[in-house]
């Protein structure tokens, strides 16, 4: 389908089913009422075959380019429909699956997250591998009956609400670094795995501490090659900081729109409200641009931590202001909406550390961009 | 233009940008078919030049040029005719009617010492209709502008004409749609400058040993290169969205964003260059000084953000969002 007919039917579909896909809570809900409401929107969007498109057809995909995708989740958002953030779920991990999980299970397990049918998560970091990925030490042995995983990850989003986790493992020695590292697709029903979710700042304890003790995983769940996870790593990244940055460009502009409309005269200073605009004006731009370059087939890389280091700065101004122009909310009130405006705020802090911190983004631009070689 | 011929376009301006400043550049961009570009392709003409002539700190009437074309004046080769811009910080029109008379302060780009006619724009009351006039030159006094930035060639316009000499300029294609291709631009020029100071900076970080490394090395130094580099593509994606829709609110927007992001990089390359950076023998202080004047022509960064902001809150609504 084109884009302008998908854009159509897509607009239409929200005005027919307005009703339906609203979230039954008010302002922001709770953890489990978001993801509640995040399958309901996604088996609605599947059944209606718009969660399908931009996928390719080997794993259950109508076919069409990624800006399909974009288009849906940036209109999902801009209705408020669905939270950002949690909606970026198969942005994350379905590239990862299409190009390196055996292809039956890919067309197997892919349904099943774009239909709404489970969550899956993203095992990465752990508590001494932050930011140096190729520092983890989860270990995954070679048995004949599977590979047994035995070690701790950190900061797994949704874990508690995960069937399926793309896990990293060390399958070298410790000091293979990134040249030792295994990719597995875990079921997190497996005996061995306890995930304890960790209260956050903003009041939703989404991230969870994950702990592996003896945790058998077939060899079928093997993704990419033994060893050759860094290049997991490495290949998902990118699609982090393209499409699922676009729908936080359509959640900013809802909410920048909002603060206007209810701000008490006086309340926002011009100069940074003009500001604020500018910078999100600029990351649309910007984020727009690497949609359509992989719209185009070309290989997104180092680029796109332009793009994030452009997202936190836009972010944490248009919450800046959020702060200022609505301090009565978000320090004082109590209803549903300024609880909203208060999780926001403050998740709005975390927009420079999750997904590869500011400094790292940075240090990426100084090596990969600008070619300022090694840091020693 | 397609790719191939836009970037023959951009390595023929690049070398006249590198080579030549003011009338000689002015005669290579004839040369060129850089006043045809302007016509046929707006977007690619403009970018092209202001980014290359930011980016090698030149000189050239095509502001000018930019400014009339925009405001319908018939091109004539044989004669330059410069534009009369609004004062420092300012975007409205630099003539003010009164009566019969119309009176002129307002700035001028180097073409303005040299040009055979003059265009001002003037307007009355705020909110009024803009007129237009063609004058000789010799009508309006000129001030030639040292100041920050010498290399520039600016000049004060100041005097008087009487307004039966002015037209009125219509709405369509008026004086806001001249002022955001000019915008935009100045927005190129800025984003050029800033490419450029980023580029020395790279390059001093690279060869500057000190503790026994280059100081390239050094994550504070990194970290401020990196910023800078965002600042640079950022405002340069601003601006070619801008192209699609290059209304007045979109070029201000962009122009704004530019002016602001060139003071960053401006800021950072000065550290990293530091004490080199801070004499007359390395190249960066004429970027600096260009960056802050440009910033301030035909509405200043701070000012056009802060209206950006007015607007937002008079209006109640954000500026239409970009489309996938």
């Amino acid at each position: 389908m084109e884009f302008a007919a998908f854009k159509t039917a897509v607009d239409a579909w929200l005005d027919a089913q307005a009703g339906e896909l609203a979230p039954d809570y008010a302002g922001i809900g709770s953890l489990d009422e978001q993801m509640l409401q995040l399958r309901k929107v996604f088996r609605l969007a599947y059944d209606a075959g718009f969660m399908r498109m931009g996928w390719p057809e080997r794993v259950g995909g109508l076919g069409g380019s990624n800006l399909l995708r974009a288009y849906l989740g940036e209109a999902l958002v801009a209705r408020d429909v669905v939270e950002p953030g949690i909606y970026s779920m198969p942005e994350v991990l379905v590239p990862t699956l299409i190009d390196f999980a055996p292809p039956e299970l890919a067309a197997d397990m892919v349904p099943r997250l774009l239909s709404g049918a489970e969550n899956w998560c993203q095992g990465f970091s752990e508590p001494g591998t932050g930011s140096n990925l190729g520092s983890l030490a989860c270990r995954a042995e070679h048995t004949d009956a599977g590979w047994l995983v035995n070690g701790q990850k950190v900061w797994t989003s949704l874990a508690q609400y995960a069937t399926r986790c793309v896990l990293l493992t060390r399958t070298g020695t410790p000091e293979s670094a990134h040249r030792g590292i295994t990719a597995l697709f875990v079921d997190m029903d497996t005996p061995g795995i306890t995930v304890r979710p960790i209260g956050a700042m903003h009041g939703a304890a989404e991230f969870c501490e994950v702990f592996y003790d003896d945790v058998l995983v077939p060899h079928d769940r093997l993704l990419g090659e033994v060893n050759g996870g860094w290049s997991i790593a490495m290949d998902l990244l990118p699609y982090e900081r393209s499409t699922a940055l676009w729908f936080r460009a359509a959640y900013m502009q809802r909410r920048l729109e909002r603060l206007v409309a209810i701000a008490p005269e006086g309340a926002l200073d011009p100069g940074a409200l003009g500001e604020a605009v500018q910078l999100l004006s600029a990351f649309r731009a910007r984020s727009r641009h690497t949609g359509r370059r992989l719209a185009a087939g070309e290989k997104i890389g180092a680029e796109t931590s332009v793009d994030k280091v452009l997202l936190a700065t836009a972010e944490q101004a248009v919450f800046e202001l959020v702060a200022e122009g609505l301090g009565t909310e978000v320090l004082l009130g109590d209803d549903p909406h300024s609880r909203r405006w208060r999780a926001e705020y403050l998740y709005s802090r975390a927009a420079s550390i999750y997904g590869g911190s500011g400094e790292i983004q940075r240090n990426i631009i100084a090596r990969r961009l600008l070619d300022l070689g090694d840091e020693r | 233009m397609d790719a191939e011929e836009l970037a023959l376009f951009r390595a023929a301006v690049t070398r006249a940008t590198e080579a030549q400043r003011g009338e000689a550049l002015e005669a290579a961009l004839e040369d060129l078919g850089w006043s045809d570009a302007l016509e046929a392709d707006p977007a690619s003409a403009v970018s092209v030049l202001f980014e290359c002539q930011g980016a090698a700190h030149a000189t050239s009437f095509a502001l000018d040029r930019v400014l009339a074309g925009a405001l319908g004046a018939r091109r004539d080769p044989a004669t330059l005719e410069a534009v009369v811009l609004p004062r420092l910080r300012e975007h409205g029109a630099p003539g003010h009617l009164d009566g019969d008379r119309c009176t002129v302060h307002g700035l001028g780009t180097a073409a303005m010492a040299r040009a055979g006619r003059v265009l001002v724009v003037a307007q009355g009351t705020a909110g009024s209709g803009h007129v237009m006039a063609h004058l000789d030159a010799g009508t309006l006094e000129l001030r030639a502008v040292h100041g920050l930035d010498p290399d520039l060639g600016l000049v004060e316009v100041t005097g008087a004409f009487e307004a039966g000499a002015a037209d009125p300029l219509p709405e369509s294609d008026g004086w806001d749609g001249a002022v955001a291709l000019g915008q935009l631009a100045l927005g190129h020029e800025l984003v050029g400058a800033a490419r450029t100071m980023l580029d020395l900076a790279r390059l001093h970080a690279l060869g500057r040993i000190q503790f026994g490394r280059p100081i390239a090395t050094f994550q504070a130094v990194r970290h401020r290169l990196a910023e800078s580099l965002v600042a640079v593509e950022s405002a340069a994606g601003l601006l070619a969205a801008a192209w699609e829709d290059p209304s007045p609110a979109t070029a201000a927007m962009a122009k704004g964003f530019a002016g602001r992001s060139a003071r960053t990089v401006a800021k950072h390359a000065q550290q990293v260059l530091a004490g080199v950076g801070f004499t007359t023998e390395h190249p960066l202080h004429e970027f600096v000084r260009r960056t802050l004047v440009l910033d301030q022509l035909l509405g200043a960064g701070s000012v056009l953000t802060k209206e950006l902001g007015r607007e937002v809150l008079r209006s109640g609504s954000l500026p239409a969002a970009l489309p996938l």
